[in-house]
Formats: structure tokens, C-alpha cells, sequence
């Protein structure tokens, strides 16, 4: 099952949430079928296909499981968004770079999910078809200082030509690793004197959202 | 003389045989007492014996839990839990032999199932008893709210009426009797509330039941012994019967009847609903704890469980069957405060219950292009077969998995539909993504014409295990509960319900 995501015997695993917005045409599931299957012209993907996708990774030692929600673009889901994105631990906000809408689309996005989920997340603003630079509607320039002035990583990629992908994922694995780890330290200081109070029961109660499949935190 | 002498001499006998016979008694009773005093300090030996078990079990209980310093109350039931679970283990071989065979075979998944499955049959296992206990109050809890009161929509789906009283073992029908004729809140509610029909409306009462004859009294024992199958009952009528006037209401609510009069009936709606809400949370934390508590008494009793998949297994079997006889009693509670919701969703879907997929934004290429083809049948149509399938399970594992179908099955449909599309050209690349299986999904809900599914999945996302939420059935009823939020949206024309009314 996919709840199995429990850290094992030998090390830690990191289980993570990433949600992938933006508008319909933008190539969004392309994207993530390339980086999880790395075969763009399978059809038979998963029983889900591109709408729920997982990923194992091993991070300088560190196992990860990184489970991918594909979110629907079109206006009329727009007020779904929060639910989908509740609990996430990071955000790829796509846009094509030949049509200046879809960033627009980004900017609002990142906006609503700051107010939602404040600076916990990791997000990544992604510039895909860079195969039709040619095209290009959104300067390299005003992408990149946006990203930065939200705090926000940018990334330019293809799924067309398989560039750029796999380090995006990459380095933000690294990085929800790196908030994880702060978060565990944070509460590793404050929980030393409440975990002695349910010995002999490996109650994994409050662990962080990094190992939510502890296998008993339905108290939550 | 002789005669004489003969009499005497029968007389004699007689005599004789009746000191003899009482002599007898005597020893007899000698020995009887003998005996008891003998069984006397037999008893106390063992009774002593007892003791020093209990004592004994205890320490180790105490030893186990590595006591440091203060205790909370909630430590000092699990440590008399685990002295039953010690004491039980005493009595009954079956733990050593499972456990021995869990060591032998570490490698058999099903094991687990199984060993679980045993335990919760054994009725007079503490987990079994802990989980009877928990069962019962939670019942309690929402007895008196889902036999009191019908929901105004009149649903479209007929609950199908199983008894669920049959799951449970004979012996907890004896204790069902017990809790149910201690809770007074229970047999008044029974006689009192005008929603019962006349069969269950007998009087609680000795001396009506002898007057009225035979069968009042078996009704009335029926009442109090299938305390489930009579909830049942209620939740039968519950979507049959129409909304019953509040005048009549149940004795206990005589007061709030009064003020209804004096106060805006919008008013009162607001204060019940909010009442209702309180105590749906307080169930709902409940039923958190309960099984909580379970599952650590369980991983206690057989420490052979406390593996990242073993837990899950149990977890899985402890869920199952603690929701089985609880959850319809449950989703009844989740309707009445979902009402609105619920029936927003009807309004919508009577307004596109004739809709083409086109119209709630699946693409053209992912269904048929003529109704035709199918042959009387509607796009989709094995999705929508497959998530009607979901209300008929009573645990929430069990109806995850339905959604979990349900979506593969659309992703399987609309696979189909694009071949059919493009039967000419090569393969084309994109598979379903969100933005193709929300709209169908939407579609496929709206279809199922089962109002009745955004209480099931507002129960879910309360009592499905947080572990599941970020894998493939946490997306599959996110998903869900996102195409149910949209179609109750639909008929207000693209006026959506506020995000954070779903969170």
C-alpha cells in the first residue's frame, strides 16, 4: 500500500506531498511522466495514470518517497485548489513560456499558497517548453527575479526533450529534506520529555510531516 | 403370646433399623462436613493463589510499563488492561502457540491477518472487551441524535436494511442488554420519539408488556437485546419517511419545544446545527481514541505486531471491525449535518442528470461522440456502477478502495474512448491527468445520483488513517471530495462553495 512509507530499520525514509499546478496546456503531465516513468510515449503508465504519480529516491543515503498530485488546471476547479494542496510539502507551479497567461496563472497561485500554507513549502516555478524558445513570451529575466522575490526556486525545462527535469525534482527533494530535518530538530528538542510518557507503545504520535505513515496517528 | 412376642421383636427391628438409619445420617453429614471444610480451605488456597497471580501480573504489568514516577490515568487503565490481557494469557494457550508460530514463520503476511482476525473472536480476549466497550459508547452517542429527527431532503437512495447485529457474537447481545437498559436515555427516546412507527412504539413498561400479551413483549425485548438491528430500523426510516412535525418531539426536548414558538425557527436550525457539529466532533474524537486505544492494547498483547506493516494489518482488521455495526448509525449523523451540502449536490443533480460529459468540461476525445455506440448504455457507465457499489460497504477502508476502483475504471474508460477517437493516427503521448479526470469524475458522481456520498466522504476523510492520505487513495478521495464540491457549485452557475467550507 502506499501508506507503507514508514521509517524503517536502516535510516530514515522521507515521505513527501508535491503538488503540480498549472493551466491545462502547459505540459504539466508530461512533465511528471517523463520524470517518473522517463518514458514519454508509454501508454500504459499506472492505473492512474498522470493524475497520481510516486517516486523512490535515494538522497546521499536517505530514502524518499515522493508521491506527486497532479491538480486540475481549468477555472472551474480553481476553488478546489486548497484541498488538493492541503499538507503539502512542496509545489511545482508550471507555465508554458510561449504564453504570457499561463505565468499569470503561476503568480496567483504562488500568492494562495503562501496565504495558505505559509513559508513550509517548497515551491518551484517552472518554465516548460524551452524546445520553442523561439516562441518565448516570458522573459528569462522577469521569471527568475519573480521567483526570487517570492522565494521561490525557478527552472527551465522541456518535457519534449527531457531537459531540465530530473534536476528539478532533485533539488527539491533536497531542499523538503532540508525543511523536514529543521522541523525535526525543532521538535526533537521540545518532545524529549513527552516521549517517555507512552513507553512500551511505539505510538509514533506527532512525528513530522515527513513520516506521516507511522502507523498509528489517526488521533490527529 | 407368641404372637406377643413376635410383635415385639418387629418392633424391635423396626427400632434398629431406625437407629441404623440414623447413625448413618450422621456420618453422613460428618463427611458432608468434612467436605466442605475441605472445599472451604481448597478455596482459599486458591483464591490465595489467585491473589498472588494477580500481584504477580500486576508487577509485570508495572515492570513493563517502567512506571516513572507519576502516572496518568490513562497509563493506569492500560496497565490494568494489560494485567486482564497477562491474566487472560494464563488461562488460555492459544497466545503462546501464535505467537510461537509468528517467530517460525516471520515471513507469512497473512499470518498477521489471520492471528488478528482469531483474536477479535475471542469475545472474552481485553482487546475483544475493549473494543465491545468503546463500540457501545460510541452507539450511545448516537442513538438518541439519529433515532430523534429525520432529515428534511428525501434522499434518493434506499439504504438497504442489513442487520448488523449478526457480526456481533451472542454474548454481546447479553451485554447489549445490559448497556442498554442501564442507559434511561435509551429506552425513553425508544417510546417517546414520534418517528417510530407503531410496532416499536410499545410503552417501556413491566406491567403494560404483561397486559398487552405475547407479542409487545417480544417486541420490546427485540428493542432491547438487537439494540443494532433496531438502529437499523431507525435508519431505514430515516430515508423513508417524511419529515416528521417537531411539535411531537421526544419528551426530553419539551423545553426546546416551548421556546420553539417564542424563537425564529432559523434561529433554533442555527443552535441545532451547531449542536449537532459539537457533537459530531466529540464522536468523531471518540472513535480516534477508541481505536487508538485498541490498537496499543493489541500491540501489547502480541508484541509480534509492532512492525511498520504489521501495524497496518492490525490497524486495518481493528477498523474493520469496529466501524462494520457502527457506520450507518454513524453516516446518519454526517447527513444530518451535511444536509445542506447534500442537498445542494440533488438540485444539481436533477438539473444535469441528462448532461453529456461535454457540459461538466471532459474533453470531446475522452468519451463517444453519438450516445449510439453505446448501445443504450452512457459513457462511463461501469464507473458510475462501480462507485453506487461504495454506500453498501460499512468500513472506511473498504469504501477508499471503491474510490480507488471507481478512478481506475475511469482511467481504463477513457483510455478506450481515445483509441476509439484514434483509431487512425499513432498513439498520442499525454495520459489522464488531473485536468481530464476531474471533469469525468465529476461526471461519473453525477450520474450515481446518490446524494447520500458527501456524508460518506466527509465521514471518510474523518476517519481514514492519516498514512493513506498522502498516497494514491488520499489523492483518489481528494479527488472525490473535489468533484463533489464542484457538482453541489453547479447549479448556483459557477458560484463555488468557498475553499476553507472544504477543509
Amino acid at each position: 500500500m502506499a501508506a507503507g512509507g514508514a521509517g524503517g530499520n536502516s535510516g530514515k525514509t522521507y515521505s513527501f506531498k508535491v503538488v503540480l499546478l498549472g493551466e491545462g496546456c502547459v505540459g504539466k503531465t508530461s512533465l511528471v511522466l517523463r520524470y517518473c516513468e522517463n518514458k514519454f510515449n508509454d501508454k500504459h503508465i499506472t492505473t492512474l495514470q498522470a493524475s497520481f504519480l510516486t517516486k523512490k529516491l535515494n538522497i546521499t543515503g536517505k530514502r524518499v518517497n515522493l508521491a506527486i498530485w497532479d491538480t486540475a488546471g481549468q477555472e472551474r476547479f480553481h476553488a478546489l485548489g486548497p484541498i488538493y494542496y492541503r499538507d503539502s510539502n512542496g509545489a511545482v507551479l508550471v507555465y508554458d513560456i510561449t504564453d504570457e497567461d499561463s505565468f499569470q496563472k503561476v503568480k496567483n497561485w504562488v500568492k494562495e499558497l503562501r496565504k495558505m500554507l505559509g513559508n513550509e513549502i517548497c515551491l518551484c516555478i517552472v518554465g516548460n517548453k524551452i524546445d520553442l524558445d523561439k516562441d518565448r513570451h516570458v522573459s528569462v529575466e522577469e521569471a527568475e527575479s519573480y521567483a526570487e522575490s517570492v522565494g521561490a526556486k525557478h527552472y527551465h525545462t522541456s518535457a519534449k526533450l527531457n531537459k531540465g527535469i530530473e534536476e528539478l525534482f532533485l533539488d527539491l527533494c533536497k531542499r523538503m529534506m532540508e525543511t523536514a530535518q529543521a522541523e525535526e530538530r525543532l521538535k526533537g528538542n521540545g518532545a524529549s520529555q513527552s516521549a517517555s510518557s507512552r513507553r512500551g507503545v511505539q505510538i509514533v504520535d506527532d512525528e513530522p510531516q515527513a513520516t506521516p505513515a507511522g502507523g498509528c496517528c489517526s488521533s490527529g | 403370646m407368641i404372637r406377643k412376642m413376635f410383635r415385639r421383636q418387629v418392633e424391635l427391628r423396626a427400632y434398629w433399623r431406625k437407629l441404623k438409619a440414623f447413625v448413618k445420617k450422621l456420618s453422613l453429614q460428618r463427611q458432608m462436613m468434612e467436605n466442605l471444610i475441605i472445599a472451604k480451605a481448597r478455596q482459599d488456597a486458591l483464591q490465595r493463589k489467585m491473589e498472588e497471580r494477580r500481584l504477580r501480573l500486576q508487577e509485570e504489568a508495572n515492570r513493563r510499563f517502567a512506571a516513572s514516577g507519576a502516572m496518568t490515568a490513562e497509563e493506569q487503565e492500560q496497565r490494568t488492561l494489560y494485567t486482564n490481557v497477562l491474566e487472560y494469557e494464563q488461562d488460555h494457550d492459544w497466545p503462546k502457540l501464535w505467537k510461537a508460530n509468528m517467530k517460525e514463520n516471520p515471513d507469512d503476511v497473512t499470518l498477521v491477518s489471520r492471528l488478528v482476525s482469531y483474536l477479535l473472536s475471542r469475545c472474552d480476549h481485553p482487546v475483544v472487551k475493549l473494543l465491545r466497550k468503546h463500540q457501545y459508547r460510541v452507539y450511545n452517542g448516537l442513538y438518541p441524535i439519529v433515532s430523534k429527527g429525520l432529515p428534511q431532503s428525501p434522499a434518493v437512495l434506499l439504504r438497504p436494511s442489513r442487520s448488523t447485529h449478526n457480526l456481533l457474537h451472542p454474548e454481546t447481545k447479553r451485554k447489549s442488554t445490559n448497556t442498554v437498559s442501564s442507559g434511561q436515555g435509551f429506552s425513553t427516546s425508544l417510546s417517546l420519539s414520534p418517528s417510530l412507527s407503531h410496532d416499536l412504539n410499545t410503552n417501556y413498561d413491566d406491567e403494560e408488556e404483561e397486559e398487552e400479551g405475547e407479542e409487545p413483549h417480544t417486541q420490546v425485548t427485540v428493542d432491547r437485546e438487537n439494540s443494532f438491528e433496531d438502529l437499523e430500523q431507525f435508519l431505514t426510516q430515516l430515508d423513508l419517511a417524511p419529515p416528521h412535525d417537531s411539535t411531537d418531539d421526544t419528551g426530553s426536548d419539551a423545553e426546546l419545544t416551548c421556546d420553539t414558538s417564542m424563537l425564529k425557527e432559523g434561529h433554533i436550525q442555527e443552535l441545532e446545527m451547531r449542536a449537532m457539529k459539537e457533537h459530531l466532533k466529540a464522536i468523531v474524537k471518540d472513535v480516534h481514541i477508541a481505536i487508538d486505544q485498541l490498537l496499543s492494547l493489541c500491540l501489547l498483547s502480541f508484541e509480534c505486531l509492532n512492525t511498520a506493516s504489521s501495524k497496518d494489518l492490525c490497524l486495518a482488521s481493528i477498523e474493520e471491525a469496529f466501524f462494520t455495526p457502527l457506520w450507518s448509525a454513524l453516516v446518519a449523523l454526517f447527513r444530518k449535518v451535511n444536509r445542506e451540502r447534500e442537498r445542494a449536490f440533488e438540485t444539481s443533480m436533477k438539473l444535469y442528470q441528462d448532461a453529456s460529459p461535454g457540459v461538466l468540461g471532459v474533453p470531446s476525445k475522452l468519451f463517444p461522440p453519438e450516445p449510439d455506440t453505446l448501445q443504450g448504455s452512457y459513457p462511463y457507465e461501469s464507473a458510475v456502477q462501480e462507485l453506487k457499489l461504495l454506500v453498501k460497504d460499512c468500513c472506511p477502508q473498504k469504501k477508499l478502495e471503491c474510490i480507488v476502483r471507481t478512478l481506475r475504471v475511469i482511467c481504463a474508460c477513457a483510455e478506450d474512448y481515445r483509441c476509439l477517437h484514434e483509431v487512425d493516427s499513432a498513439p498520442k503521448t499525454a495520459a489522464i491527468g488531473a485536468d481530464d479526470l476531474l471533469p469525468i469524475l465529476s461526471f461519473v458522481a453525477l450520474r450515481c445520483q446518490c446524494p447520500q456520498l458527501v456524508s460518506e466522504c466527509a465521514a471518510l476523510e474523518e476517519f481514514i488513517h492519516e498514512g493513506y492520505l498522502i498516497g494514491e487513495e488520499g489523492y483518489c478521495l481528494t479527488s472525490m471530495q473535489s468533484a463533489l464540491a464542484y457538482i453541489e457549485s453547479l447549479h448556483t452557475g459557477g458560484a463555488y462553495l468557498p475553499a476553507d467550507k472544504l477543509i
